[in-house]
């Protein structure tokens, strides 16, 4: 009895001295998963404002504002550096920028696809809506007959038969996506920014006789 | 309910799992509200629904109104105050 509590009691400690390095082991897989999943994540076109925090070490020689407000997230690493000696300043401004320079090239080159990314899919957005729990069937009903009844007011005015004018059916499309997006910014949240992201796009599209003929 | 169900379903809502996990359409009543609200007309809270068949409701409102929700044969949803 007395030597297999002696076996537990040294297990316990072991386990006890051991789960600081275990947790600093982890701490550090976690950060590396963190830095590596960043540009992975900032890769991908649509996000303007998560690619640009990995972007900071690279940008921040630049001297641009918002290079500057995202250095706090670098810095803890370099400040942990800093505390044992006093030429802590030098330190991180040199090493990281070699460093990331590299990475900093395709990711700079990311913000052309950024501006152009707001690209609409008339189709995706429509099926998103069929597939929302977000709002129940006959409020989907009742919605597809005002977007026919508005597209029914467009055609009429791309063919002279209508006597309402550009404004008037500005005003009205504001209202139904109004409608739209205060329907499912509860529910649906992710679905009401994007159809609030594309205001404009649709806009362009209505108003536009060709691309109005193809929807 | 089971301690392990207690357990899983608080460590799913800790996780940020409990709207995916519990996510469902709206309830009748919501529903008819919102398509209320769509034609123009008032209703603060639906007390009852009474379903008259497929797609056909009618629905009270508290404020005492009244409505006929259905959907016509040419697929638009109609809403008459009774």
């Amino acid at each position: 009895m007395k030597t297999s509590r002696r076996r537990v009691v040294a297990a316990l400690s072991h386990i006890t001295c051991s789960l600081p390095v275990v947790l600093g082991v982890t701490a550090c897989v976690h950060q590396a998963g963190h830095e590596s999943a960043a540009p992975a994540v900032a890769a991908p076109p649509a996000a303007a404002s998560p690619p640009q925090p990995s972007l900071t070490p690279p940008t921040a020689p630049a001297g641009n504002g918002p290079t500057e407000a995202q250095a706090p997230p670098s810095q803890p690493p370099a400040a942990a550096n800093a505390r044992t000696p006093g030429t802590a300043p030098k330190a991180p401004a040199s090493v990281p920028r070699p460093t990331s320079s590299p990475r900093s090239a395709p990711l700079a080159s990311a913000p052309p696809p950024v501006a152009s990314a707001p690209a609409l899919d008339l189709k995706a957005l429509e099926q998103r809506l069929r597939d929302t729990s977000a709002i129940g069937v006959f409020t989907k009903l009742t919605l597809k007959n005002q977007v026919d009844d508005l597209l029914a007011q467009f055609k009429a005015f791309h063919e002279g038969h209508s006597q309402a004018t550009l404004a008037q059916l500005r005003q009205k499309y504001e209202e139904l996506l109004l409608k739209v997006v205060s329907l499912l910014q509860d529910g649906d949240p992710a679905l009401a920014s994007a159809i609030s992201a594309s205001r404009e796009a649709i806009w362009n599209v209505l108003t536009d006789p060709k691309k109005f003929a193809n929807i | 309910m089971p301690a392990r169900t207690v357990v899983f379903l608080s460590v799913l809502t800790l996780l940020g799992f409990g709207e995916v996990a519990f996510a469902q359409a709206p309830s009748p009543g919501k529903d008819l509200k919102a398509t209320i609200l769509l034609h123009g007309f008032p209703c603060d809270t639906i007390v009852s629904s009474q379903r008259n068949g497929d797609s056909d409701y009618t629905a009270s409102c508290k404020d005492g109104n009244r409505y006929h929700v259905f959907v016509d044969n040419s697929g638009r949803v109609v809403v008459k105050k009774l």
